[in-house]
């Protein structure tokens, strides 16, 4: 890591945002090159926004800014200002699973594990809008999620689980009663 | 903690007067819509940015989808998912648009990445560009001295060159309402779904009566030139004529082959892609009728 001259420091100037990530409100200083997940990762600590590529071809930074699906290295701090954020930590409360962690689990599509946070909110937005995916569906919302251990077949028979848990009014679980 | 990601400093405009103030007043600003591409071309170093102008702000004037008097405007900040969720694309004559949505990148890029900044790109696979092109359509850019309206087929000069001027944003791409006898189509073809970027993609628009074609407008990602061009040879050959496989083979053998140069690349041959692009045209041109027909 190069040290950065003093001068050049103090050329870019640091902006006051604000951010509700989780429904809790902060206030953070910010960069204006700083992306959104340098924020949230490194100055929030929510460490389950990954990075992956930096690039947007990945979708293991992915965050729910205002409800909609976008790649949290591709949104600079200074365009979240204001705006409320959902990461894997606010889905749900302390000592539980959201119904789609629970399906993911019940499925065994976890690996390794890194892909997850943007796969559980990639279908958290699938589901938002459409409680009754067909595959075609789950295919096209998940096509951006990058899974190097191969998972793809479980995550379809996931999210129809999920999305039967939700049906059924079950969504959230105990977190002792998980397998996995 | 020290993050090392290119630094550069971001301009953020009250509203439109503003951002083109801020544009005449400074050289070094380069101005962003979503971010999807030219925040990977500054971490890539392609693009050495000293201060980003963030259009963003300004989605409260310039994201939107109207049709008024026979034309669809569409404001240059609309987002790609914007465009899919409206009611234009669900309008069977632009059902190229519909094919544009189901192949367009991933669901978070579309969030973020809008329809000017697809035009403005200028890539060879930019897919809205494409369907412009076939739209016949225009891009109005603004500037402190006022706005000028350009056909989309002259405003590409070169990879990610547009005859945009420094000063000016585009704010704007804008179509008229093709008759009821039309219908459009898209096609890229790509071994995967997500991210595709295409070995070759092609757009078409027909209007047919009796089975003969009154117009056709047909472009592909690149004829020669590295940004998307309308193929007008084989336009004027199919003009006018019979709607018939005959014709369509002839078009493909004899007429297009000759105004299309295709490059070999690490992703396809120029013999495969020359050969894809008759392929593809010719379903493109198969699935327009099937939509006039009322096939879907």
């Amino acid at each position: 890591m190069s040290v950065i001259p003093r001068e050049e420091w103090d050329k870019y100037p640091d902006i006051e945002i604000t951010l509700n990530v989780n429904g809790k409100d902060y206030k953070v200083k910010v960069k204006p090159y700083e992306r959104l997940l340098d924020v949230l990762r490194y100055k929030l600590g929510f460490t389950g926004v990954k990075e992956g590529c930096g690039r947007g071809e990945c979708g293991a930074c992915v965050v729910l800014m205002d409800g909609k699906l976008v790649p949290s290295c591709l949104v600079l701090a200074v365009r979240a200002n204001g705006s409320k954020v959902l990461t894997v930590e606010g889905l749900a409360p302390e000592g539980k699973l959201h119904a789609i962690q629970k399906a993911l689990l019940d499925t065994y599509a976890v690996q390794c594990g890194f892909c997850f946070p943007g796969v559980i909110l990639a279908i958290k937005a699938l589901l938002d809008r459409n409680p009754n995916p067909t595959d075609e569906e789950i295919k096209d919302a998940l096509s951006g999620q990058l899974c190097r251990c191969g998972s793809y077949l479980r995550f379809i028979k996931a999210v129809k689980l999920a999305a039967q848990y939700i049906r059924e009014g079950k969504e959230y679980f105990d977190e002792s009663g998980a397998r996995g | 903690m020290v993050i090392c990601i290119p630094r550069f400093n971001v301009y953020i405009p009250k509203d439109v007067s503003d951002a083109l103030n801020a544009l005449s007043q400074r050289k070094d600003l380069i101005p962003m819509g979503g971010g999807s591409d030219l925040l990977v071309l500054i971490r890539n170093g392609i693009v050495k940015a000293d201060t980003v102008l963030d259009l963003w702000p300004l989605r409260k004037e310039l994201a939107y989808i109207k049709r008024e008097d026979g034309t669809v405007r569409i404001g240059a900040l609309t987002t790609v998912s914007e465009l899919c969720e409206s009611d234009l694309i669900k309008d069977v004559r632009y059902a190229g648009l519909a094919d544009v949505c189901k192949k367009f990148s991933t669901p978070f890029i579309r969030n973020i990445a809008t329809v000017g900044g697809n035009v403005g790109a200028a890539h060879p696979l930019s897919d809205i560009a494409l369907m412009l092109l076939v739209l016949n359509g225009k891009v109005k850019l603004l500037s402190k001295n006022g706005e000028r309206e350009v056909n989309i087929a002259k405003f590409f000069k070169g990879k990610r060159r547009t005859v945009r001027n420094h000063d000016e944003i585009i704010a704007e791409v804008s179509f008229t309402e093709t008759p009821h006898n039309s219908s459009t189509a898209f096609i890229k073809f790509d071994r995967r779904w997500g991210h595709a970027m295409g070995y070759v993609l092609v757009g078409a628009y027909m209007q047919l009566r009796d089975n003969i074609i009154e117009d056709v407008r047909i472009a592909f990602d690149s004829t020669g030139n590295p940004y998307p061009e309308r193929v007008w040879t084989t336009e004027e050959f199919l003009k006018g004529k019979e709607f018939s496989d005959e014709l369509i083979k002839q078009a493909l053998n004899n007429v297009l082959p000759k105004e299309m140069k295709r490059i070999t690349d690490y992703r396809a041959s120029a013999e495969y892609r020359l050969d894809l692009s008759k392929v593809l045209l010719r379903r493109a041109l198969l699935k327009i009728k099937s939509r006039i027909e009322g096939g879907g």
